[in-house]
């Protein structure tokens, strides 16, 4: 699981049980949830529960646990409990069961044996497209759209807006869901980029494009779109396949309204706003993938952005920025963009055609992150788009001084979260604070006061409700 | 990257498993299934392994599969499809004229389209085998090719892990690249977790007993576990292969339950078996199979040259069946070994086949020694 499926899991588990049980009716979601969505531990108790004719006693499935797997089991559990996949049953004999929601398991099953007539992994066009497009054309189109957004965003913080045509023509729906998701802010006409926006804007596309949708999602019902249709569509999207062209007839109304905002994003792409088919980009297709498709789509979106490196074949992967122990940079790019990014913690000084070359200075860096942008952002930036000849590594002393010149700004550090005290037993805030640790949770702990500090509370609740259930 | 993302500290993204590469071994003799169509026909064994290889294709994105089949004359490709241009990954016994490729699924917007992919280059090479069968092959052995289909699947692993592990370019690339895809040479690599999965209905496998003991003790130096999932029949080898390489032996009592089967116990790979009790063979049976007759022997007689075992000393010419160097067993057949005089140098008598830990007073017949 990336960080970028690790978002839309997050925003998966507060989505009420109905929005959950309309979901799985599709198989290509619940498909889709499964590959990405579920820790390791989770997809095989949920493959070993899927054709087992009776339900799945809690004491077995303890036993099928090793002793020192407990943790993982606690956390796939939880997982699996809040996207409402099982559910902990009792029988008058006070035996707890785990058991399968029915709509989930009856649509896995379909998904894995290709049976029912839902056709929901996509219904191809049943006559050829005349203009049919090739997949380097859908390539080239993605990552235009794509740039554009980021450049949107980045390029006016820094002054470059009037500077080329990218960044001009986006849309004012996706300016609009920009601003919505506090990515940019909007002074007196001028867009800025806000500390979300650059976490935006630094991370794999992967985790772009998703972070993009879910601001899309939250917004849907206030477009009048219902919030299901919206991601039963995403994750059909995501298990279509490339360069094959789809027939928008089987699509339901909400569906094809959002044909017009996707394609302004790159997703999918039309020969115009009237084609009866669309075809889905690299974007779309790697929606519900990670690691494996990821680099795939970085290395389409960075074709361009490293031209020397030219054709798609594969080495284009590699980065382009020289870091030196003087602080000096240099980064072999013409792309607007990266330049831009660049730009926003260097002090920039020549350009030639393919290549610019600038400085880390104590002011470039406390400018950055005066914009919200934290050290942190900027070295992993710098690290993973490092030239093959720096092999990744950052010199300790630049990396040491940029993190000098943010402490220097901020003493302390603050976590939202809740703090759980006063609790009646040892016994009880052991067994509290044991389940918050091996969730992820814990932050910090005062065992001589009884008292812990998580940072996220829903499956806490749940446990603790669970807990007294089971007591009273 | 992940590093950056402020918001992702709820699942840490790090924990991603490795890719990894089942291969599955199924035995596609005749014969054995035959036996076994009451319960389970092979038709329905392969619909429930489709499933089951879409479960295990659809827990990591990264995920591969590779299908061998052992049928009754040769051990074939049926996924992935073998290129006809290179005739050495298809078979052993020579491409023939098996698979060209195959057409391409028809659109289905019922079916995930990489599950069909797989399911059907599956299906029609396996039909392809099963009519390229002629009786002349079914009457020439009653047995199956595992030890071939091991040695394929090996490779075929052997293979990928290169195509997946780091390699340093600047060192071994000009050797290595040979090898990989030019394409993924550069590309990072992760590395690939692998395991063979046996689904076995042939008894009798111990002619093949050498190249199948050469398969495992690949295995077991590659860390690649081999589970067995056997259906019918029963051979100490297979379950020798599992104990060996640390994989899971299962023989289910209802075979027509193969798919609760595959899923539970055959499922969780590598990275998962770590928090998971995984079924085992429990007492191993560690009797070697003699050469001469394919039985399971408790005292037997080795061959010094090539450590052939055999079960009774009369071999014809005095040769051993295997290698052909002189061996005269006659001698060494004494009722008190330990009395012997001082003779030339003579054969020796080891009891209780290749594993010293099998206790020496084992029952014959039935009883099996318990291991550990």
């Amino acid at each position: 699981m990336s960080a970028s499926s690790s978002q839309a899991l997050e925003y998966l588990e507060l989505l009420p049980r109905q929005t959950h049980t309309k979901l799985y009716d599709q198989p290509s979601t619940v498909l889709a949830i499964f590959r990405c969505m579920l820790p390791h531990i989770a997809k095989s108790i949920v493959m070993a529960m899927l054709y087992m004719p009776g339900h799945f006693a809690s004491a077995d499935l303890d036993t099928w646990f090793r002793p020192d797997g407990r943790g993982e089991k606690d956390k796939a559990l939880s997982v699996l409990e809040q996207l409402h996949i099982i559910v902990l049953k009792q029988d008058a004999n006070r035996h707890s069961s785990y058991e399968l929601y029915k709509g989930f398991q009856k649509s896995l099953r379909q998904a894995l044996e290709g049976s029912g007539t839902h056709r929901s992994f996509g219904v191809p066009s049943s006559q050829p497209d005349p203009n049919k497009v090739t997949v380097a054309f859908l390539d080239e189109y993605a990552r235009k759209q794509w740039e554009n957004i980021l450049y949107y965003m980045v390029g006016s913080t820094v002054g470059f807006a009037t500077a080329g045509a990218l960044g001009q023509d986006v849309g004012e729906g996706t300016k609009a869901l920009l601003k919505m998701g506090e990515f940019v802010k909007v002074n007196n006409g001028r867009v800025s980029i806000t500390r979300a926006g650059f976490t935006f804007v630094l991370q794999e596309t992967n985790a772009q494009v998703w972070s993009l949708l879910i601001v899309y999602l939250r917004n849907s019902p206030q477009l009048g779109m219902s919030e299901t249709d919206v991601l039963s569509f995403l994750f059909m999207l995501g298990s279509l396949e490339l360069g094959q062209d789809y027939t928008i007839t089987t699509l339901s109304a909400t569906q094809r309204s959002m044909l017009d905002d996707l394609s302004a994003f790159g997703i999918v792409y039309r020969s115009s706003k009237t084609a009866s088919t669309f075809y889905p980009t690299r974007l779309a297709v790697t929606l519900t993938s990670d690691s494996g498709a990821l680099s795939t789509s970085d290395l389409a979106l960075s074709s361009s952005l490293t031209p020397s490196a030219g054709s798609r074949s594969g080495s284009n992967t590699q980065g382009f920025i020289i870091v030196e122990t003087n602080y000096r940079i240099y980064a072999y790019t013409s792309s607007l963009l990266q330049i831009a990014v660049l730009s926003l913690f260097t002090k920039l000084t020549t350009r030639f055609p393919n290549l610019v070359s600038g400085k880390l200075t104590k002011e470039s860096i406390t400018r950055a992150i005066k914009l919200g942008i934290s050290s942190q952002q900027i070295l992993s930036y710098l690290s993973s788009h490092a030239h093959p000849q720096m092999r990744g590594i950052i010199h300790p002393t630049v990396m040491d001084q940029i993190r000098l010149w943010e402490y220097e700004g901020e003493r302390v550090e603050t976590t939202d979260g809740y703090l759980m005290k006063e609790f009646g037993t040892e016994q009880e805030y052991k067994e509290l604070v044991g389940y918050a640790e091996s969730l992820g949770v814990l932050v910090w702990r005062d065992d001589a006061k009884r008292r812990f500090f998580v940072d996220r509370m829903e499956q806490i609740k749940l446990y603790l409700g669970k807990q007294q259930r089971s007591r009273g | 990257m992940n590093a950056i993302d402020g918001t992702d500290r709820h699942v840490k993204a790090d924990d991603t498993p490795p890719p990894s590469l089942l291969a599955i071994v199924l035995d596609t003799n005749p014969h054995a299934w035959a036996h076994l169509s009451n319960t389970l026909p092979l038709s329905s064994a392969v619909a429930n392994l489709l499933v089951f290889i879409n479960a295990h294709l659809a827990s990591g994105n990264a995920n591969e599969v590779a299908v061998i089949a052992s049928h009754s004359h040769k051990a074939s490709w049926l996924y992935p499809t073998p290129k006809s241009a290179t005739p050495s990954s298809s078979s052993h016994n020579g491409t023939s004229n098996s698979s060209t490729n195959p057409p391409a699924p028809p659109e289905n917007p019922n079916k995930y389209r990489p599950f069909a992919l797989v399911e059907s280059a599956i299906l029609s090479n396996l039909s392809h085998l099963l009519t390229s069968t002629t009786e002349a092959h079914l009457a020439s052995t009653p047995t199956t090719l595992i030890g071939g289909a091991l040695s394929l699947a090996l490779s075929y692993i052997a293979k990928s892990t290169l195509l997946h592990s780091p390699l340093d370019t600047s060192l071994e690339a000009t050797a290595l690249s040979a090898l990989a895809d030019s394409e993924t040479t550069h590309a990072v690599r992760i590395p690939l977790t692998s395991r063979i999965l046996i689904i076995s209905v042939s008894g009798d496998l111990a002619n093949q007993y050498i190249p199948v003991m050469n398969s495992i003790f690949a295995a077991q130096r590659k860390r690649i576990p081999i589970d067995i999932l056997k259906l019918a029949g029963d051979t100490v080898l297979l379950q020798q292969a599992s104990d060996a390489t640390g994989g899971v032996y299962m023989k289910p009592e209802r075979p027509e339950g193969i798919l609760q089967y595959l899923m539970m116990g055959f499922l969780p790979d590598v990275t998962a078996r770590r928090s998971f009790v995984m079924p085992s063979a429990g007492g191993v049976d560690f009797r070697a199979a003699c050469f001469c007759h394919r039985k399971v022997v408790d005292v037997g007689y080795v061959c010094s040259v090539c450590l052939s075992i055999f079960c009774e000393p009369t071999l014809p010419d005095n040769t051993c069946l295997t290698c052909g160097s002189y061996l005269s067993l006659r001698t060494a057949q004494t009722p008190q070994p330990a009395l012997l005089p001082r003779k030339k140098k003579k054969k020796k008598r080891v009891a209780g086949g290749t594993d010293s830990t099998t206790p020496g007073g084992t029952p014959v017949g039935s009883g099996t020694p318990m291991h550990g």
